[in-house]
C-alpha cells in the first residue's frame, strides 16, 4: 500500500512536468490549429541549452533562463519560418503533421550530432527528503511541483485577466472574426508561440531534472504523454490540459506499482487512443 | 563484394514493396497510416516464428510463440496473411469521424505502443533482443552463404517487388482505383455518391498490410534476425519520406522513392568517413538530412519527383459547331458576366431539349397538369436540427411529388441547405423523420441513400480536384463492375466493356453541355461556372430518382442557367424528381412548381410562385423589392 502511495507522490511530480508541457502545447494548438509534433524536440534542445551552462559549472537553477529562452526562440522561429509559410500556402493538416515530424528529426538529431550519443545528466543536489503529508519527496521534487503550480496560476491570470489572454481566446475561437474586430491576430499568434515556447523550454528543463539522465531522443515517449494529457482535457483547452496532466501523471506512476513498471506508459497510450476514438474533443472541449 | 550487391538488391526489393503498399494506402486512397511499419513488423515476426523451431531449440536462449519450423514458402504466405489481418482493426481508427491529422497521430501512437509492448513482453517475440537465427528459406537445400543462393534471393526480392508493382497498378488503374482517389480528394462527396467509405478504406489497408507483411517476411529470411529497433517510428518516417519524395499517387514514384531514400541515401552516407571526435556524427546527420528532405520536398515539390499521371480517357474530340453555339465554356465563359447580356447565338435552342412550353406544370392559368401518382416520393416530417443550442431548422415538414421540379427559397440563414443535407443524409437531424417512397430512411447513411437513388449536390465547390472531368463523371455511376476490389483484380477483361459504355455516356453528357473539350482537364483547374456544371452532370450520371440540388445556378451565366433549367425540366418529364434550393427568383418563376419558402427554420408558405408573390407574409419576409 505504501508503495502505491509513494508512486502517487511521484505521480504528482510527473504531473507537474507534464502540466508545463501540456499547457504550452495546447495553447499553441488553440491558436494555430496545428498539431506541433516537434514540441518534444524543442524541449530536447532547451534541455541541452541548460546543460551547456550546467556542465560548465553554472547552477541548474541559474541555467533555467537559457532553457526558457531557447524554447521560446526556437518555437517562434519554427512558427515564422516553417508553419506559417506552409499554412499560408493552404497545406492540409496532414502535410503539417508530416512537416512537424521532419522538424523533429532535424532538431533532435541535430542536437545529437552536436552533443553526441551518450546520455548526460544535470549536476545538482536533490536536497533533503521531506515528508509532505503521506509522501516522501525530495526538496527538488517539491520545487518542481511548486514551480508548476505557480506557472499554472500565471497562465490562469494570463488567459482570464489580461488583454492578451482575451485576444488569444478570441483568435482561438474564430481567427477571421477576431481579425475583423481589430485584433492583430498575427501578433497574437507570435505572442502565443513565444509564451508556449517558453513553457516548452521550462518543461524541458523540468524533464531533464526529473529524469536523471537524458539523451537527444528521450522526450519521444514523453510526447505521447503530452498528447494523452492534451486530448484527455480537450485539444486547445488549457484547463483541460492541466487536469489531463494530473490524471495522466498520477495514472502512469501509480500503475507502475500495480503492473510491471515497464508498461506504465501504456496506460497513457490507451487513454489517448480511447479519447481519440470516443471523444476527440476531450472532456472540456467543443472543437473536434 | 557479392554480398554487398545482393544485400542492396534484397533491400531494394523489400523497400520497394513496402513503399508500394504505403503508396496504395496514402497516395491513392488518402489514408495517412503512420502505423504502417507495424504491418511489416508483423509480417517479419510471423515469418520468423513460423520458420523457427520451437523456442527450446538452440539452447533455449530465446523465447517466442509458435516455432513451427515450417518450410518455405509457408512463412512468407503467413507473413502476408498476418500483415493483412493486423490492418483490419486499424480501419476502425481511420474512420471519417476523426480529423485527418488526429487519426494520423493516433496511428503513430499505436505504432509506438506496439513497439513498447513487444519490447517488454518477452515471451511473445523475445522482447528487446528480438528473434535471431531465423532460418533462411530452403537452407537445407542450398547453402545460404553461397553466391548462387545470395543472387537467387536478390533476384527473388526484385521479382516479387515487380509482381507487387504489377498487382498494385492493376487495381489502381481501374474503377476501384478511381473511387479510392475520389475518396482521397473529397470523402464527403464520395459518400454522398454512394461509395462505402469504410469498405474502401478497409480494403485499401488490407492490401497495403498484406504487401508490407510480405516485405517483412522476405527481409527477415535474408537477415535472419528481427528486433524492435528495426521498426521504430523513425522507420515509418523514412518510408513516408520515400513515398513523398518519389511521388505519392504514382507507383513508379513510390519505387523510385524506395531506391532514393532507404537505399541510395543510406548507402551513400556509409562512405562518408566517421569524424574522429564524434563517431555518431554521420548517422545523426543522416536523420537531419532526411528531415530536411521531407520539409524541402513538401515545400518545393509536394507532388514528388514523379507526380501522379493524368488519366486521359476521352475517346472523342468535340465537334466544331456544337462548341460554337454556346458561350464558350472551355474558356470559362460560363460565369455570370459583369456587364450586360449579348443576344444569344442561334444555335442555343438546338441544344435545349424539345419541350412544349405550354405543357410545363406551371403554365399560367393552364390546367394541363399531367397525372401525378398520389404518394410523394420524398418527404420529411418535423425535421429539427440544432447547432450548439440554436435551432437552425425548427420543425420542417415537406412533401415532394414524383416527377416534379420543386423549389426551396428563403433568406440567408433560413436553414435551406441544412434541410437539404438532412434529406440527403449528410447531416443527422436532431429530431424528425425522412421518408423515401414511404420508407423511413432517417437512420440511413448518405451512401446508402445514394444507392437507393437519392443524390445531392453541394453548395461549395466539391469536385474531385485531382480527377479529370471525365473521371469525375465516371465516378458517380452506380454499380460499376470494376469498382470492388475483386472486380479490379479480375482486370480489364472483366470491367472493360462496361467502362467503355460508361465513357461514351459521360462524353455524351459532356457534349450536351458543351464541355467535351475539357474532358481530360483536372476538375480542380476549372473556372467556377465550369465546376458547377461538372457537379450537376456528375450527379446526373448517378441516374438518381430524386436529385437534390444546392444552389446549382450560383455563378453560372444566365443563358446557361436557363438551358440547365430546361434540361432539368425535361428530366422531370422523364420521371426524375428534382428539389432545388436557389436564390434566383427568375429560375423559380420559370421552372419550379411548387415552391417552398423557408424562413428562420420553418416553412413559411408553399405553392406556385404566382401564389407566393400574392401572399403577404412571404413578400414581407423575402420578396421585398
Amino acid at each position: 500500500m505504501s508503495l502505491f502511495v509513494e508512486s502517487v507522490g511521484f505521480g504528482f511530480v510527473t504531473a507537474s512536468v507534464l502540466a508545463l508541457a501540456s499547457v504550452g502545447f495546447t495553447l499553441q494548438f488553440a491558436v494555430t490549429n496545428v498539431l506541433n509534433l516537434a514540441y518534444a524536440a524543442v524541449m530536447t534542445v532547451s534541455m541541452y541549452a541548460a546543460y551547456m551552462l550546467n556542465e560548465r559549472g553554472v547552477s541548474i537553477w541559474l541555467s533555467a533562463p537559457a532553457a526558457i529562452a531557447a524554447g521560446a526562440l526556437i518555437s517562434v522561429a519554427l512558427n515564422g519560418l516553417v508553419y506559417t509559410p506552409f499554412k499560408r500556402r493552404g497545406s492540409s493538416p496532414i502535410a503539417m503533421v508530416i512537416v512537424s515530424l521532419g522538424m523533429t528529426l532535424i532538431l533532435e538529431f541535430g542536437t545529437q550530432a552536436v552533443a553526441g550519443p551518450t546520455n548526460v545528466s544535470y549536476s545538482f543536489s536533490q536536497g533533503a527528503t521531506v515528508r509532505a503529508g503521506s509522501f516522501d519527496l525530495t526538496v527538488v521534487q517539491l520545487l518542481l511541483i511548486a514551480i508548476s503550480l505557480v506557472i499554472m496560476a500565471a497562465v490562469h491570470v494570463l488567459i482570464r485577466h489580461t488583454k492578451l489572454g482575451k485576444a488569444m481566446r478570441a483568435t482561438a475561437a474564430n481567427p477571421d472574426l477576431a481579425r475583423n474586430c481589430g485584433i492583430r491576430t498575427s501578433r497574437v499568434v507570435a505572442a502565443t508561440w513565444l509564451i508556449s515556447g517558453a513553457l516548452c523550454g521550462l518543461a524541458g528543463l523540468a524533464f531533464g531534472i526529473n529524469s536523471g539522465t537524458f539523451g537527444a531522443t528521450s522526450t519521444d515517449l514523453f510526447l505521447v504523454l503530452i498528447l494523452a494529457a492534451v486530448f484527455l482535457g480537450g485539444p486547445g483547452e488549457p484547463y483541460g490540459a492541466m487536469l489531463g496532466a494530473l490524471v495522466i501523471g498520477v495514472a502512469t506512476e501509480a500503475s507502475a506499482s500495480v503492473i510491471v513498471s515497464d508498461y506504465k506508459d501504456v496506460i497513457a497510450f490507451l487513454i489517448l487512443l480511447a479519447m481519440m476514438t470516443v471523444r476527440p474533443q476531450g472532456l472540456f472541449g467543443a472543437r473536434v | 563484394m557479392v554480398y554487398y550487391i545482393t544485400t542492396i538488391l534484397v533491400y531494394a526489393g523489400v523497400d520497394a514493396m513496402a513503399c508500394l503498399g504505403l503508396s496504395q494506402q496514402f497516395g491513392i486512397a488518402g489514408v495517412t497510416n503512420f502505423g504502417f511499419i507495424i504491418f511489416q513488423a508483423a509480417g517479419a515476426y510471423t515469418a520468423g516464428v513460423l520458420s523457427l523451431p520451437p523456442d527450446s531449440a538452440n539452447g533455449g536462449f530465446q523465447s517466442y510463440v509458435l516455432g513451427w519450423n515450417l518450410p518455405f514458402p509457408l512463412p512468407w504466405i503467413g507473413a502476408a496473411i498476418v500483415g493483412a489481418l493486423v490492418s483490419v482493426p486499424f480501419a476502425g481508427v481511420v474512420g471519417r469521424r476523426l480529423r485527418g491529422d488526429f487519426a494520423a497521430v493516433a496511428l503513430l501512437v499505436t505504432a509506438v505502443m506496439f513497439n513498447l509492448l513487444v519490447t517488454n513482453f518477452v515471451p511473445l517475440f523475445n522482447g528487446a533482443a528480438g528473434l535471431s537465427l531465423v532460418p533462411a528459406p530452403l537452407q537445407s537445400a542450398v547453402n545460404p552463404q553461397s553466391g548462387a543462393y545470395q543472387w537467387g534471393y536478390g533476384a527473388a526480392a526484385i521479382l516479387l517487388a515487380l509482381g507487387v508493382y504489377w498487382f498494385v497498378n492493376r487495381i489502381t488503374e481501374s474503377p476501384y482505383g478511381r473511387t479510392l482517389r475520389a475518396m482521397r480528394d473529397n470523402d464527403a462527396v464520395a459518400d454522398s455518391l454512394g461509395k462505402d467509405l469504410r469498405a474502401l478504406r478497409t480494403s485499401s489497408l488490407v492490401i497495403g498490410g498484406a504487401i508490407a507483411g510480405l516485405s517483412g517476411g522476405v527481409l527477415v529470411g535474408f537477415i535472419n534476425l528481427w528486433d524492435p529497433q528495426a521498426w521504430g517510428y523513425a522507420e515509418t518516417v523514412v518510408l513516408f519520406a520515400a513515398v513523398i519524395i518519389g511521388g505519392s499517387g504514382n507507383h513508379r514514384g513510390a519505387m523510385l522513392g524506395a531506391l532514393l531514400v532507404p537505399v541510395a541515401f543510406e548507402e551513400a552516407t556509409r562512405y562518408i568517413p566517421p569524424v574522429a571526435g564524434n563517431p555518431n556524427l554521420v548517422p545523426a546527420l543522416q536523420w537531419v538530412v532526411i528531415g530536411l528532405l521531407i520539409v524541402a520536398f513538401l515545400w518545393f515539390r509536394p507532388q514528388g519527383v514523379l507526380p501522379e499521371r493524368r488519366r486521359r480517357l476521352a475517346t472523342r474530340a468535340p465537334s466544331a459547331d456544337a462548341e460554337a453555339a454556346l458561350p464558350n465554356p472551355a474558356a470559362g465563359g460560363l460565369d455570370a458576366p459583369a456587364g450586360g447580356l449579348d443576344a444569344p447565338a442561334g444555335g442555343l435552342d438546338a441544344l435545349a431539349p424539345p419541350v412544349d412550353r405550354g405543357r410545363l406544370p406551371h403554365a399560367a392559368g393552364g390546367s394541363a397538369v399531367p397525372e401525378r401518382t398520389a404518394a410523394p416520393i420524398l418527404q420529411c416530417r418535423d425535421l429539427v436540427r440544432e447547432f450548439d443550442g440554436v435551432r437552425v431548422v425548427d420543425g420542417v415538414s415537406m412533401a415532394f411529388e414524383r416527377g416534379r421540379l420543386t423549389g426551396i427559397i428563403g433568406p440567408n440563414g433560413a436553414g435551406k441547405s441544412t434541410v437539404l443535407a438532412m434529406l440527403a443524409g449528410t447531416l443527422e437531424p436532431t429530431d424528425g423523420r425522412v421518408l423515401l417512397d414511404g420508407e423511413d430512411i432517417t437512420g440511413l447513411p448518405a451512401f446508402r441513400r445514394a444507392r437507393r437513388g437519392l443524390v445531392r449536390t453541394f453548395q461549395l465547390a466539391s469536385e474531385f480536384k485531382r480527377l479529370t472531368v471525365l473521371e469525375n463523371l465516371l465516378s458517380a455511376i452506380p454499380d460499376q463492375r470494376g469498382e470492388t476490389l475483386l472486380g479490379a483484380v479480375r482486370g480489364r477483361r472483366f470491367w472493360g466493356a462496361q467502362e467503355r459504355e460508361a465513357i461514351e455516356r459521360a462524353q455524351a453528357m459532356l457534349e450536351r453541355f458543351g464541355l467535351l473539350g475539357i474532358a481530360d482537364r483536372y476538375a480542380g483547374d476549372l473556372s467556377g461556372g465550369q465546376r458547377r456544371l461538372v457537379e450537376i452532370m456528375r450527379a446526373l450520371m448517378a441516374q438518381p430518382r430524386v436529385l437534390l440540388l444546392d444552389e446549382p445556378m450560383a455563378g453560372v451565366h444566365p443563358r446557361l442557367a436557363h438551358q440547365i433549367g430546361m434540361s432539368l425540366v425535361s428530366l422531370c418529364q422523364e420521371g426524375m424528381t428534382i428539389v432545388m434550393v436557389e436564390h434566383e427568383l427568375s429560375i423559380m418563376d420559370e421552372f419550379c412548381d411548387p415552391v417552398f419558402v423557408l424562413a428562420e427554420g420553418r416553412v413559411l408558405a408553399s405553392g406556385t410562385m404566382a401564389q407566393l408573390r400574392a401572399t403577404e407574409e412571404v413578400v414581407e419576409a423575402y420578396l421585398v423589392g
